[in-house]
């Protein structure tokens, strides 16, 4: 029992980072019809970021924070500025080879400025880790569901509440009838680039405590993300959200009870079988991209 | 019914109580009629009436939800489309569809596809017989684009032509697989006077083959002016179905549709 | 169509005998090594042609068969002591079933989906060459495959190894050149502009791509065979992700549906890490930057967007 809440607990903090990061991924789908193959490079700079502003530079925790997603955001609007605007012909095989692209050379510019090194950090609070049932739950993993929760809700409320979600709702669902309405789209897609790097930030900079973050970090949190999103159905904020804690808690049961080798494997199985199974995901994201 | 309706030869194509439901709109109603061989039959109708709908269940694009279509003796709704073609069904599309990177004698050529064997190994054999029907199949494939007009861009890529030459390139792709009956998507869409009367002539050319032609139109005047037949649709149910005089001196279709013109 | 023909089998002809002419001319052992990577890389570049740039479907997946070709190569030819041209033919048979079966699901899906589904595939399957102690080895490789011999010829010399795998490569490019120009060929770049209008004129497009996704798998498995027993030692790290992106990188920077560009993009991207050897720091960076400047600026590839270039000039 005890053993089990372990692994629940570790699943459950697990997936809460693969749900922000596959947040990311459905909202800018859902805005842009774009698979952003770079995204966990995002991460791996948030991360990063705060490696060096908070243990690096002593920035106050929170400023570091707001400072490092603001900067991954930022990275986000050159991104969508120079790699994606610019293109030529956006058919699908050229936007995805473009992402890729990006992800290598996001994960060049990562190694050039931190090296190969690992960097450790301290969890948020000082707190001691609290003991349940036996199962140890780290300080950290309720900062990360804290953090999760407040994102989860603030995006439900900016998409549904405010007219600036609404508007990019709007784009995401017809282009056309949005600009005959006034709404500019070219700004809402920057603005999802933004917002959904950003993210990748905050995925970042929550892991950083309970990981070991290194410029390769990226590459397989993004495609477990993206796996998770998938999982859940692309394109919806709640289907990202149940699917990155689905995945989370399936890679720790799977290593509890299965073996710790095919962990990785986990994530891709799943993918292949809701692809093969129910493409909409969990909650049956249809044709009709809702965030 | 007397025994001359039941006859299936003489019911070439058979709509039999057709409906089909998208997502709760009505696309089409109980709709019924006959088609008899070698005939132009005309489906117009008001934007929204059904039309090309009808036109994708029968050519197998959509299955309908209740009903039977029949291609002479055989049933047809809910098969795969390659059947359909193998079985002498073929189609053009309201907006061109033409593979764009490819030559005007090649998209000919590959609307051969059912009718030619070539296989993998074949190909990368290059095995005699393959090479015969290589040859022939750009003979055959020259000859349609004679038949349309095209003879003389037989080597431009597809994309470069004008849009009314796309057109009948199109018409000429669809003949290649030896078509019973042509369906054909609004092919006057688009074309100005002349090419529209040229349209006109190759359509009735094409009947003289034998070929059947079933033809979504807007274009009142062409499709009055060659139509043996004519079906009128009305927000998917059938609302007249005989010959043009017939259907232009209905009542029902003049209110619903033509007196409002 | 016969005009290209010709200068087709002409510029095979010029290449035959470069390569015999660099196999006699060249002492140099490092560049004939790198020259057979390069053959190597194409024949993978060139299955992958086949499939993205004819057929216009994406794999992100595809070192999967790489590895599997290579991986069951030499299993065969170490654990079972199976002739390694056997071995060949066993690898072949063997991935190109793994590739019907994974295909048929896989290729009813589209766009960004198909890419997803290849790229779940290959990370499962690399998973599994790095767990899979037992029959390959594990994280710590494959050691001990075995070089290749014919009758009284050796292919243990790098020269020998160099006319071999070009000549492979040089019969695939005249097969698939064929493929391309025949009736099958005319149907795979049909489902390619319009799959749509594929369908509606007959073409039995998921067959057609499910036989192009098989031949592809087919040839990087004849890759993976003749990688495995050049370098001897092979471990997952080769198979992985990043050896997948780097096939489409291939693809994509030397041109879709270009036989020539298979080869310009393989030659590119086996050199570019020997040039940036230098700057060893600096060669994911230029690599990212390559790849998004090509697809932001000729996404048609640099083939054809040199061609487009030299042709507006000349206007």
């Amino acid at each position: 029992m005890q053993e089990f809440l372990q692994y629940l607990f570790s699943g459950i903090t697990n997936g809460a980072i693969y749900a922000v990061i596959a947040v990311g991924f459905s909202m800018l789908y859902s805005s842009t019809e774009l698979i952003n193959f770079a995204h966990g490079e995002f991460v791996m700079l948030g991360a990063l970021t705060l490696v060096t502003l908070w243990s690096g530079l002593h920035l106050p925790l929170v400023l570091a924070f707001i400072v490092t997603v603001g900067i991954v955001s930022f990275v986000g609007f050159v991104f969508e500025r120079v790699a994606v605007r610019t293109v030529k012909k956006p058919d699908h095989i050229v936007l995805v080879i473009i992402t890729v692209g990006a992800s290598i050379f996001l994960r060049g510019i990562g190694m050039l400025l931190w090296g190969k090194d690992a960097y450790s950090l301290p969890g948020f609070s000082d707190h001691q880790p609290l003991d349940i049932g036996g199962a140890t739950l780290l300080p950290q993993s309720i900062w990360i569901m804290a953090i999760v929760g407040a994102m989860v809700l603030g995006l439900y409320y900016f998409f549904n509440r405010t007219l600036t979600g609404k508007a990019m709702r709007a784009c995401a669902i017809s282009k056309r009838a949005a600009w005959i309405t006034g709404i500019p789209a070219g700004k809402m897609v920057l603005l999802a680039f933004m917002m959904s790097t950003g993210m990748g930030g905050v995925a970042g900079v929550m892991i950083a405590p309970i990981t070991m973050s290194s410029y390769d970090m990226g590459t397989i949190l993004g495609l477990k993300g993206f796996c998770a999103a998938m999982l859940g159905g692309i394109g919806s904020l709640w289907g990202a959200v149940i699917g990155g804690f689905l995945l989370g808690i399936s890679e720790a049961m799977g290593v509890g009870l299965i073996s710790s080798s095919l962990k990785d494997a986990i994530a891709f199985v799943l993918l292949l079988a809701v692809l093969y199974v129910r493409p909409g995901g969990i909650v049956n994201a249809g044709d009709v991209q809702r965030f | 019914m007397s025994d001359r309706e039941n006859n299936p030869e003489l019911s070439f194509l058979r709509i039999d109580n057709v409906s089909k439901t998208f997502g709760g709109v009505q696309a089409a109603q109980d709709i019924s009629f006959k088609v008899s061989r070698e005939n132009i039959v005309g489906l117009i109708g008001p934007n929204g009436a059904g039309k090309t709908t009808l036109f994708n269940l029968i050519t197998g694009v959509y299955t309908p939800d209740n009903g039977k279509i029949f291609f002479g003796q055989a049933e047809i709704q809910g098969r795969k489309i390659s059947t359909l073609v193998k079985m002498g069904i073929a189609r053009t599309f309201q907006n061109v569809e033409l593979f764009e990177n490819m030559t005007v004698v090649e998209n000919v050529m590959v609307g051969q596809h059912v009718r030619t064997m070539c296989g993998f190994w074949g190909a990368v054999l290059r095995l005699p017989g393959m090479l015969r029907e290589e040859k022939q199949s750009r003979i055959d494939a020259l000859d349609l684009l004679e038949f349309v007009g095209l003879e003389n861009v037989a080597d431009r890529r597809s994309s470069e032509l004008p849009f009314g030459w796309q057109r009948l390139l199109e018409i000429a792709r669809a003949m290649a697989s030896k078509p019973k009956m042509l369906l054909l998507d609004e092919p006057a869409a688009g074309l100005n006077a002349v090419e529209t009367a040229h349209l006109a002539e190759l359509l009735v050319k094409i009947r003289a083959l034998g070929i059947t032609l079933l033809l979504v139109e807007h274009d009142m005047s062409l499709t009055m002016e060659i139509s043996d037949r004519i079906v009128v649709l009305d927000q998917g149910r059938l609302l007249a179905h005989g010959t043009p005089r017939e259907v232009q001196q209905d009542e029902a279709v003049m209110t619903a549709y033509l007196g409002k013109a | 169509m016969r005009l290209r023909w010709g200068k087709n089998n002409i510029a095979f002809m010029v290449l035959f005998l470069v390569v015999v002419a660099i196999g006699i001319w060249i002492e140099n052992q490092y560049y004939l090594q790198v020259m057979t990577f390069i053959g190597i890389n194409t024949l993978l570049a060139l299955g992958l042609n086949m499939l993205m740039g004819y057929a216009g479907q994406i794999s992100l997946g595809h070192a999967a068969f790489y590895g599997l070709g290579a991986y069951t190569s030499a299993i065969l030819s170490v654990h079972y002591n199976v002739c390694p041209w056997l071995a060949l033919l066993g690898a072949v048979l063997t991935v190109s079933l793994i590739a019907f079966v994974i295909g048929m699901p896989t290729l009813k899906l589209s766009g960004y989906y198909l890419g997803m589904g290849t790229l779940g595939f290959g990370m499962v399957v690399h998973v599994l060459f790095r767990e899979w102690s037992t029959l390959t080895g594990g994280a710590s490789g494959f050691v001990g495959i075995p070089p290749l011999e014919l009758g009284p010829i050796s292919f243990l010399s790098i020269r020998n190894y160099f006319y071999l795998v070009w000549f492979i490569l040089l019969a695939s490019m005249v097969i698939c050149r064929r493929l391309i120009d025949s009736r099958i060929g005319r149907a795979l770049r049909s489902i390619h502009d319009s799959e749509h209008a594929a369908r509606a004129v007959g073409v039995d497009t998921e067959n057609l791509k499910l036989m192009i996704f098989v031949f592809s798998a087919a040839m990087s498995a004849v890759a993976g065979f003749l990688y495995a027993h050049f370098v001897s030692f092979i471990s997952p790290g080769s198979f992985g992700f990043l050896a997948s992106i780097r096939m489409v990188t291939m693809v994509v920077i030397g041109g879709m549906a270009s036989i020539w560009g298979a080869l310009l993009g393989a030659s590119l991207l086996t050199l570019l890490p020997e040039w940036l050897h230098a700057f060893a720091d600096y060669e994911m960076v230029v690599y990212g930057a390559v790849l998004m400047l090509v697809m932001i600026l000729l996404p048609q590839g640099l083939t054809r967007g040199l061609m487009d270039i030299y042709e507006r000039s000349r206007k």
